[in-house]
């Protein structure tokens, strides 16, 4: 069916996508810029999500692609982006341990090792021909990557974006398994939301009144004996 | 039924919480909700032939059996004693501004989610449900320890929430590959706990170790096994210490209780051994951390809770060995632990409300006069140390004894491997208590310190979770013992 040759086709232009937003995130600087590229990503996997469901008809997909749209590329990000202006933080500069030339570097490795890990796994199996499998390597490494944001940013608002890319990683490679129950992504939406929620309460705490601690150490009298506070 | 029946009390106790107006009030909430769990649990266990898999609305998603019954009851009165214990303690926190008068209906409002996603978690049939729910305690628990608002905690809980949801993650992929797994034997795929059990033996090894040794990664970040423990003292030794000992009465044993689970699936195919090589290696460098931390500690909760590090560390070398006596030992070592070690973080709770130092919780505590301020804390710090390192007469002695033994079986040198680091981690644990409970103000000398009255409230946890702990460990009988090995045969170890 040449209707399904050219949706396989698509699927592996939007991987390439995927590939692209993901280094963006790793290697950029500008923190509205990454939630774009976060909400450009999610997109991306809500069309994967579509295009597979018009190969397969699973009606499990339909609804995935339904509830990422509404979460991870409107609600999520516009929640992050409020919380950025409240903080009145743009970049984030600071690294630990790797700078962006070399995470991108990294996950170039990754992605290989990644793949040639998998292709060993499946050798012989009918899943290593389709799109299953590069769903799988591109899912797996784009884990690696969001972990490696998650590690290698020192702002709190930044690991939350790398949480998030790790989860849409996981969700890539959930949505090539199509038998998983709905109930399950469902859940594991709702369990995002909440962490991204709390933990953005918790950033807002830490990196943007620090005056406000002040004031409430002073009132506690924590600061009286030291000079520098927190 | 009993879902229902734990959801209604779960809205009951949120409603009851939002419309109360002293902290006593809530607190009263907390205490009724732990007491009637586990009044339940104690019914079910007592009165129902188990497992029930029949009493909910979707029964594929939840059943009760012997092991889950068993950590709901465990974390039931874990629950309700901190609760006993939080009264006298929020109160404090609050004279001490502390904890912000606003914060105390989150507080309470968390508690009691957390104990019954908690309970759902250990009756959770479906592993991937179990991950959803135990993913949900993390994001909860790690609120209750940042409602102090203070800096280092809100860094303290972000330091949790990213090691235990990113590791978690790994977690969820591996069990995506074990639902793959189980499609391509039993053509229909299932994560079902049970049905996994009953087919287990079919599963292919090798995509059987890949999963699991990912969902290892999961539930180890968890419960604070090395590499993924530098969340766990931290975050232990700045939340409010009747949230330090569920963290570490309860909680800790959420990941412990996954591990155990998923090693049962794997224990019956060809893939056990390597996984158990991984097991006993993370095990013992989890000992050995631990014991080597605990050396140069010099704050009291932090010591404690690197002393959880370690015995979870004994537990994985427990269920390494795999032995069905190991894992009896093993099963008795959890309550046993959850039990001494709630008593210590109370302990060593109401040490600091005494001596805490108001620059960081990362100072080393200043503890004088400790026979005079706060004998019974003292005296329960020594009683639960005592029992934490295996002095006989007390219960973690006998799972430590017969998992060393049990252990013996696969290797000497390890037994003697452990056994030097155990001894470490003790010595550390004694010399902190000597160094610092017989420092005492000169005679003449004013003691610095003001007394700090502690509440009965929070004397009455303590005394009450150490007379369990001796009865634990003096009384041991029959319907006990019969009772943890139906939790081993059902296991199938």
């Amino acid at each position: 069916m040449s209707d399904a040759a050219l949706l396989q086709e698509a699927i592996r232009v939007l991987f390439v996508v995927i590939i692209i937003t993901a280094a963006y995130i790793i290697s950029t600087r500008n923190l509205l810029s990454l939630v774009s590229a976060y909400a450009l990503q999610s997109l991306t996997l809500v069309l994967i999500a579509l295009s597979l469901w018009m190969i397969e008809g699973a009606p499990v997909l339909l609804a995935i692609a339904g509830i990422s749209l509404i979460t991870k590329t409107l609600v999520i990000p516009y929640f992050i982006a409020n919380v950025q202006e409240k903080i009145r933080i743009k970049r984030d500069i600071e690294f630990h341990f790797l700078n962006p030339t070399t995470s991108l570097l990294l996950s170039m490795a990754i992605i290989l090792v990644v793949y040639i890990a998998l292709s060993h796994i499946m050798q012989g199996t009918e899943a290593r021909e389709s799109l299953f499998f590069f769903g799988a390597v591109l899912g797996i490494s784009l884990m690696m990557m969001g972990m490696m944001v998650t590690f290698s940013r020192k702002r709190a608002i930044t690991k939350v974006l790398g949480y998030l890319t790790m989860e849409n990683g996981v969700l890539l490679f959930g949505l090539f398994v199509t038998e998983l129950p709905f109930i399950i992504e469902f859940l594991i939406i709702i369990d995002l939301i909440i962490l991204v929620i709390l933990t953005t309460i918790l950033t807002i705490g830490l990196d943007s009144t620090l005056e406000d601690y002040h004031k409430r150490l002073h009132r506690f009298h924590l600061v009286e004996e030291t000079e520098e506070g927190p | 039924m009993i879902l229902l029946a734990l959801l209604f009390c779960l809205v009951l106790a949120l409603i009851l919480i939002a419309i109360s107006h002293t902290a006593w009030q809530m607190n009263n909430v907390c205490i009724v909700l732990g007491g009637t769990y586990a009044a339940v649990a104690g019914f079910i266990l007592m009165f129902m032939p188990l497992p029930v898999t029949t009493f909910l609305v979707a029964s594929q998603y939840f059943f009760i059996d012997h092991l889950g019954i068993y950590e709901v009851l465990i974390s039931a009165v874990i629950f309700t004693l901190a609760a006993v214990y939080a009264r006298g303690y929020v109160d404090n926190l609050l004279e001490s501004g502390e904890l912000n008068k606003g914060s105390l209906k989150l507080f309470y409002g968390a508690w009691v989610l957390l104990l019954t996603v908690i309970t759902l978690a250990f009756f959770a049939d479906n592993l991937a449900l179990f991950w959803i729910l135990a993913e949900l305690t993390t994001i909860i628990s790690a609120m209750l320890v940042a409602i102090l608002y203070a800096r280092e905690n809100i860094d303290a809980a972000l330091k949790y929430i990213f090691i235990a949801s990113v590791s978690m993650l790994f977690a969820f992929v591996g069990l995506i590959f074990l639902f793959e797994t189980s499609r391509t034997v039993l053509g229909e795929g299932t994560l079902n706990w049970t049905v996994l059990m009953q087919h287990a033996p079919q599963l292919p090894a090798g995509m059987v170790v890949a999963s699991c040794a990912l969902i290892f990664v999961g539930f180890a970040a968890k419960s604070g096994i090395f590499p993924f423990h530098t969340w766990l003292p931290e975050a232990h030794a700045k939340a409010p210490s009747a949230v330090s000992a569920i963290l570490s009465g309860v909680l800790l044993n959420v990941g412990i209780y996954g591990i155990i689970r998923v090693f049962a699936i794997a224990h019956q195919t060809p893939a056990a051994r390597a996984l158990s090589g991984i097991l006993m290696l993370l095990g013992i460098l989890t000992i050995a951390i631990a014991a080597f931390s605990m050396l140069p500690q010099k704050n009291l909760k932090k010591m404690v809770a690197f002393s959880s590090v370690e015995n979870m560390g004994i537990l994985l070398v427990g269920i390494a060995v795999a032995t069905p006596l190991a894992i009896f030992w093993v099963i008795f070592h959890i309550m046993a632990h959850a039990f001494t070690k709630a008593s210590l973080f109370l302990s060593a709770g109401i040490l600091h409300r005494q001596y805490r130092s108001h620059l960081s919780a990362d100072a080393p505590d200043d503890i004088v006069d400790v026979f005079r301020f706060q004998p019974l804390a003292a005296w329960g710090l020594i009683i639960g140390g005592l029992a934490i390192t295996g002095t006989p007469l007390f219960p973690v002695f006998l799972s430590k004894l017969f998992i060393l033994i049990e252990l013996g079986a696969v290797s000497l040198y390890l037994v003697g491997l452990v056994l030097v680091l155990l001894f470490i981690a003790t010595c550390a644990l004694g010399y902190f208590v000597i160094i610092n409970f017989t420092r005492v103000t000169p005679t003449g000398q004013a003691p610095e310190v003001t007394p700090y009255a502690t509440p009965l409230t929070m004397q009455g946890p303590v005394v009450l979770l150490l007379v369990l702990v001796l009865v634990l460990g003096v009384a041991f009988t029959t319907g006990e013992v019969s009772f943890l090995n139906q939790i081993v045969a059902e296991l199938r170890f």
